[in-house]
């Protein structure tokens, strides 16, 4: 894991809080932030090509799947959830053709840069990378489902530690 | 009972797609792709399409204000448009961003205009080519426009106001539940920061959505003098102002009512819902 620079966000509230960025994730923001925008743009669209491949290959299990079309999404996304004898999560994900070019883009970039993290670790982690990836000309009031993917990815690993304390009280 | 046309009132402002995709290297014209997804035209667009950005480009990055004469003269020039050159506007959403994009090519005197019918959508549902190629045009000298027509074609807030108290026509081109107040955003969109939910009072309710059919083409000219003519209460001697929440919506609705209907007097009020929910002293009705 690497350790997060320390940042404050708009409001001055520290954005690290002691958290850190799985490497792969960490060397993806390391890329993002070494491109000039018009390759930037074109990198995000490559990733946004490969989010098709993050889709649940067949036959592949899974411990969690939560499809769901939310309010705030023009359409359905899928995310589930697979954590190996190691307790390391493998993420796959499935988005309605409505889905957005950016958040096809952060859907593969989290894909990849989270596989192999624990959910615990996927839990932590904060959401000012997806600024540093994206660039501050493409995250608009209309893009912020960019974040949602983050959401919707926490929020499943949520659920399956939650269920593993459960059952641990049990 | 009023005989409606059957006929657009101004036929030469659409193109189809199949017009298009004949004329693709025709001089004189210029094919400008705006959408909403801010790396859609990245991703392929019609070939020899330039992309505008609604915000980038067109929005003044301090005011809430379009960008000035000199900077649309700069725009057009480093996309080879001259005044002559006839801008085909297109992109995602039914063109919603195309309709803005030629409305603000309007706000500054660009006269040759027009949209691809059903936009980008059905452009690629009837799988013609696209392209990841970024054209380069050679630069031309746009003549920076002497004004732009904030007057004929723009309403703000205090004429909004104007027309509310007066009864004139004003309609109001979002979903249903956000005219009724009962959501403060789009379906199925993020909140965009307004604090109060309902519309301008006096408002008639009529969704965007009304003028199209579902390959977002633009329905007939009878049936749309049915909806805004029969249902809105507007007509040539009105004056009619459209509103959304931050009139991209309204844009669309503004082209049908100027090109399609042939209403001279129409204005679109750009501020919208995000200016007026959220304005000190701004009434607001929430009835049905």
């Amino acid at each position: 894991m690497s350790k997060v620079c320390g940042k404050l966000d708009e409001a001055g509230t520290a954005l690290d809080s002691g958290g850190t960025y799985p490497v792969k994730l960490n060397k993806i923001i390391d890329l993002f932030e070494s491109l000039p925008e018009d390759e930037r743009r074109e990198t995000l669209v490559s990733y946004a090509d490969n989010a098709k491949k993050q889709e649940p290959l067949q036959d592949e299990k899974f411990d969690l799947a939560d499809v769901r079309k939310d309010e705030e999404c023009t359409d359905t996304v899928g995310v589930y959830l697979h954590v190996d004898e190691n307790g390391k999560a493998h993420i796959r994900m499935t988005l309605g053709p409505e889905v957005q070019t950016l958040t096809r883009s952060m859907t593969a970039i989290l894909c990849k840069g989270l596989e192999g993290s624990t959910p615990q670790e996927i839990l932590d982690l904060p959401g000012d990378f997806v600024r540093r990836i994206v660039g501050g000309e493409l995250v608009r009031i209309r893009s912020q489902t960019v974040y949602y993917v983050l959401t919707r990815i926490k929020s499943i690993c949520k659920v399956w530690l939650d269920r593993q304390r459960m059952a641990q009280v049990a | 009972m009023a005989t409606h046309p059957t006929h657009y009132a101004h036929p030469e402002a659409l193109v189809e797609t199949d017009w298009l995709e004949k004329h693709l290297k025709d001089e004189g014209i210029r094919i400008v792709e705006s959408n909403e997804d801010v790396l859609l035209y990245d991703t392929g667009h019609i070939p020899g399409a330039v992309h505008i950005d609604w915000r980038a480009d067109l929005q003044d990055p301090v005011i809430r204000d379009y960008i000035s004469p000199e900077k649309f003269a700069r725009l057009c020039s480093r996309h080879g448009i001259t005044p002559d050159t006839t801008c085909i506007f297109y992109g995602d959403k039914a063109n919603w961003w195309a309709c803005y994009a030629l409305w603000a090519f309007r706000l500054f005197g660009h006269e040759k205009v027009k949209i691809l019918n059903g936009g980008r959508d059905k452009w690629k549902a009837e799988q013609r080519p696209m392209t990841r190629e970024v054209p380069k045009y050679p630069t031309t000298n746009y003549l920076v426009p002497k004004k732009r027509f904030d007057e004929e074609i723009r309403a703000f807030f205090d004429e909004a106001l104007a027309q509310s108290k007066s009864g004139k026509p004003l309609i109001d081109v979002r979903s249903p539940g956000e005219y009724r107040g009962e959501i403060t955003h789009m379906p199925e969109y993020p909140q965009e920061g307004v604090l109060r939910g309902g519309h301008i009072p006096g408002a008639k309710s009529m969704p965007w959505k009304t003028a199209t059919n579902d390959d977002a083409t633009f329905k007939p000219a009878a049936e749309l003098a049915k909806i805004y003519f029969d249902q809105c209460g507007v007509g040539p001697e009105k004056d009619t102002v459209v509103y959304c929440r931050i009139g991209e919506r309204s844009s669309h609705t503004w082209f049908v009512l100027t090109y399609l209907l042939g209403l001279e007097n129409v204005r679109n009020y750009d501020g919208s819902w995000t200016e007026w929910g959220n304005k000190v002293g701004a009434p607001i009705e929430k009835s049905a």
